[in-house]
């Protein structure tokens, strides 16, 4: 099974949690979700490669509120396949505040190795009562066009686009490591699981 | 002890806990799968915290992450735009920033740094960019049977990280390095080991798996040295005399106390076989610094607040008020932990820090895997006391680890080498000591040699095989024609109130004294740490081993007991469903005393094998 590491960015309040949550808990009843506890959420989704069916699995890692002082760890991006870019489409600033963030996440990253989808998300607060939105569409989308970037506006509270984003991320990533098969799918990288000691004592050679 | 009522706990503060909390009455807590994410947090820095951490280093961050889950509100703190503070892993431009720091005497608790980079390293066009690399401040790897490994798999912060097993320990002796014999089939199967010293090293390693269960055998030596007790009560050899002492028990002189000693050789051999056959691990990306992260993920998740950039000018016990350099304030009720590197200006109650380590850290262009196991990326090297130029009196131990480490970028390879030695005959050992690795990473690493059928095989297909242990031996007059290239060279001199050996001994912290004082309000003027605990710094320690026993220490004065130290069972259905742990698996890493039954098992192996 291909496995993509995804991080959500933004400022706090815009709702990536939400956003976590809604693809994670919602969205897919018939495939389990697997629950880490403290460390990442994970979600599997179907794509669909000329009639044969593929499973993507995603670990998401939220920012556990470190975000908030720019503290987050590099950890946190290394290794990233994907980055969720959110912010909020009822807040004028929390765009500049996204762009802040694409700068940070080019630096740490190298954006040739990263797929990063800019969400203008809260679009139901907007739907409601169109004096609302503050950020407009087009703006945000010719931002992300300048930059490369995949855009959407979603909503968490109502799950609008929320599917359709993790599914078109997880095409776009199948798609890219499609072309570059030949790597690793499954090459030994010596990487030890430590939660799983060995049971076999391989220097007993009486047993 | 004086254990008032405990703070309720993450797990149990969670509403969906409390609705249903006679399903959970049992005494360890289960934490649902979605906890720490699922509500909204608070846009602001609290007023006020229970604990406030400043510096994350490893101590402080397990600190933080214990304190967290346990249900106390935390604000962890550090004065750098990085995480890890002692136990940093660090770019080379941080690297840089770090040691005009130390010159610029703004860093307490180091000094003598110097750094030299080659100016293949930079930004524009070089051979390597300053992120390519992850040096450590404090390097260490990790015991596979060790404190910190059960608290990293308990706490899942391991899922955040990836370990490499590291099975080569070198010793280095007559000019060469011997690989160590470390294995019961090697000490069979090894050609160069006469009959009896086979028996008598299997007799010791039998007694030394137990050994506190056999007072008679070792209390008559209990004050003596480790190796007096190996010569006149095990009948070793000289070699491997010092190949236990130096590498598998990696101590630091040949006069090391016989417990001490008896103890270090111990964790080596419980390690072994733990997850396969090798007894430590390493992280991917960086060391401590790695770790670091993680336990402050950790820590957030369960509520933590993080802070970067962020110092404490001063703090006030009376009205309980910690004040930072950017104006900002907080109100501490329970303590105010700190690392003395992250002291206020006005500090009047830094512990003294009476030990030096002397570090000499080193990135090569060379990617040294003559020194590896196949598939692995790091190695040991351990120089014992005599064995360099420089008539070394204490041991000069080196931690190499190649670009599969992910810390260096392929062709590079990075040696780190540290001595307890003190003043200035440490830098000569050091200097001898690299010395001693660079003629040897060109002897066994040499392409100039041609056409010398002795010690150059063709094969049928026209490769060239050089066998890399003959030309140790072959090459001893072989003068490198090209020298090693040093990408980066960095000294530099760590203190610290660790005295090297003693790990982390409570009275490490006694400077409660001062807090006691505190408390009768006998304050020192103008001191910006009045009532401030301060951690330990970083020892010479090259494990982790004394991690987690600081950290109890410092949990236990916070909270009153350290019973439920990471007492959290996290939720895990798909993995429980679909994969069982073996049987033997909570108790192979987590439960000492059923590891010694294990032992036992073991050591019955061994006498079938003597039989043989």
């Amino acid at each position: 099974m291909l496995q993509f590491k995804l991080v959500l960015l933004g400022d706090s309040s815009v709702g990536k949690s939400s956003i976590v949550n809604r693809f994670v808990k919602d969205s897919f009843e018939d495939l389990r979700e697997s629950t880490i506890g403290a460390a990442f959420l994970s979600q599997t989704i179907k794509l669909n490669d000329n009639g044969k069916e593929v499973i993507v699995k995603f670990e998401i890692w939220d920012t556990a509120g470190q975000e908030r002082y720019k503290s987050l760890a590099p950890m946190y991006y290394r290794n990233a396949n994907a980055a969720l870019v959110v912010y909020d489409i009822t807040e004028l600033d929390s765009l500049n505040k996204a762009k802040t963030w694409v700068e940070e996440l080019k630096n740490k990253v190298g954006d040739d190795n990263i797929v990063i989808y800019l969400v203008g998300n809260k679009l139901d607060v907007c739907e409601k009562d169109s004096s609302k939105r503050l950020v407009s569409l087009e703006g945000a989308k010719e931002y992300a066009k300048e930059q490369g970037l995949l855009f959407i506006e979603t909503s968490a509270k109502t799950g609008a686009n929320i599917k359709e984003t993790f599914q078109e991320i997880g095409e776009k990533l199948y798609d890219i490591k499609k072309t570059e098969v030949n790597t690793d799918l499954d090459g030994n990288t010596g990487e030890i699981e430590i939660s799983k000691p060995s049971t076999n004592d391989t220097t007993s050679c009486c047993s | 002890m004086y254990n008032t009522e405990r703070r309720p706990s993450m797990a149990e503060r969670r509403p969906s806990i409390i609705a249903s909390s006679a399903q959970y009455s049992s005494s360890s807590l289960v934490v649902p799968h979605l906890a720490g994410i699922e509500d909204p947090l608070p846009d602001t820095t609290p007023d006020k915290v229970d604990v406030l951490i400043a510096g994350t280093g490893m101590v402080e961050s397990v600190l933080a992450a214990a304190l967290a889950w346990q249900g106390s509100s935390v604000l962890h703190i550090d004065q750098n735009d990085y995480y890890g503070d002692t136990s940093a892993t660090l770019t080379v431009d941080q690297l840089k920033r770090w040691v005009s720091q130390i010159n610029e005497t703004m860093l307490p608790c180091y000094s003598n740094a110097k750094l030299y980079v080659s100016n293949a390293i930079g930004n524009d066009n070089r051979k390597y960019i300053s992120r390519d690399f992850g040096i450590d401040l404090s390097p260490k790897f990790l015991f596979a049977k060790s404190d910190l490994l059960s608290i990293l798999v308990k706490s899942r912060v391991h899922q955040y990280l990836e370990f490499q097993s590291l099975s080569t320990f070198h010793t280095y002796e007559n000019d060469s390095f011997e690989k160590l014999t470390n294995t019961k089939q090697e000490i069979f199967t090894n050609q160069n080991l006469p009959l009896m010293t086979k028996r008598n090293l299997m007799r010791f390693i039998k007694f030394v798996l137990d050994w506190e269960k056999h007072p008679q055998i070792w209390e008559p030596y209990a004050t003596k040295s480790i190796t007096e007790f190996l010569i006149e009560k095990f009948n070793l050899e000289p070699a491997q005399v010092n190949e236990l002492i130096f590498s598998i028990g990696l101590c630091y002189t040949a006069d090391t106390k016989v417990p001490h000693a008896l103890q270090r050789i111990r964790r080596y051999l419980i390690s072994f076989d733990v997850y396969g056959p090798f007894p430590v691990l390493y992280s991917k990306f960086g060391g401590p610094g790695e770790l670091s992260q993680g336990f402050c993920r950790s820590a957030a998740v369960a509520g933590a607040t993080y802070k970067l950039n962020e110092k404490l000018q001063s703090f006030d016990p009376t009205t309980k008020v910690a004040t930072f350099t950017d104006g900002s304030k907080v109100m501490v009720s329970e303590k105010v932990i700190m690392s003395p590197t992250q002291a206020p200006r006005s500090h009047k109650h830094v512990p003294k820090q009476n030990f030096e380590i002397h570090r000499l850290t080193c990135v090569v262009e060379k990617s040294c895997s003559e020194w590896f196991t196949n598939n692995e990326s790091g190695a040991v090297i351990v120089f014992p006391p005599g064995s360099l130029k420089s008539g070394n009196k204490r041991v000069v131990q080196a931690l190499i680890l190649g670009s599969g480490s992910e810390c260096c970028p392929s062709g590079t390879c990075i040696w780190y080498l540290s001595t307890t030695e003190q003043g200035d005959r440490a830098e000569m050992d050091l200097d001898a000591a690299l010395e001693a690795m660079e003629i040897s990473i060109i002897r066994e690493s040499s392409t100039d040699i041609v056409n010398d059928e002795d010690i150059v095989q063709i094969t049928d297909n026209g490769q060239t095989v050089v066998n890399s242990v003959k030309l140790g031996q072959s090459f001893r007059e072989y003068y490198p024609r090209e020298p090693v290239q040093h990408l980066l060279k960095l000294y530099y001199t760590q203190h610290t109130s660790t005295p090297p050996f003693d790990i982390v001994a409570p009275s490490l912290f006694e400077n409660e004294t001062t807090i006691r004082a505190n408390k009768l309000n006998k304050f020192t003027a103008e001191a910006g740490d009045n009532g401030v605990m301060y951690t330990a710094m970083p020892s010479t320690e090259i494990s982790y081993d004394e991690v987690v026993t600081a950290a109890k220490l410092l949990y236990e004065k916070i909270v009153g007991s350290d019973d439920d130290f990471f007492d959290v069972d996290f939720e895990d259905e798909e993995e429980m469903m679909s994969n069982p742990p073996p049987a033997k698996y909570e108790n192979a890493i987590i439960d000492d005393e059923d590891a010694d039954h294990d032992m036992d098992a073991d050591s019955s192996e061994f006498v079938g094998e003597m039989e043989i």
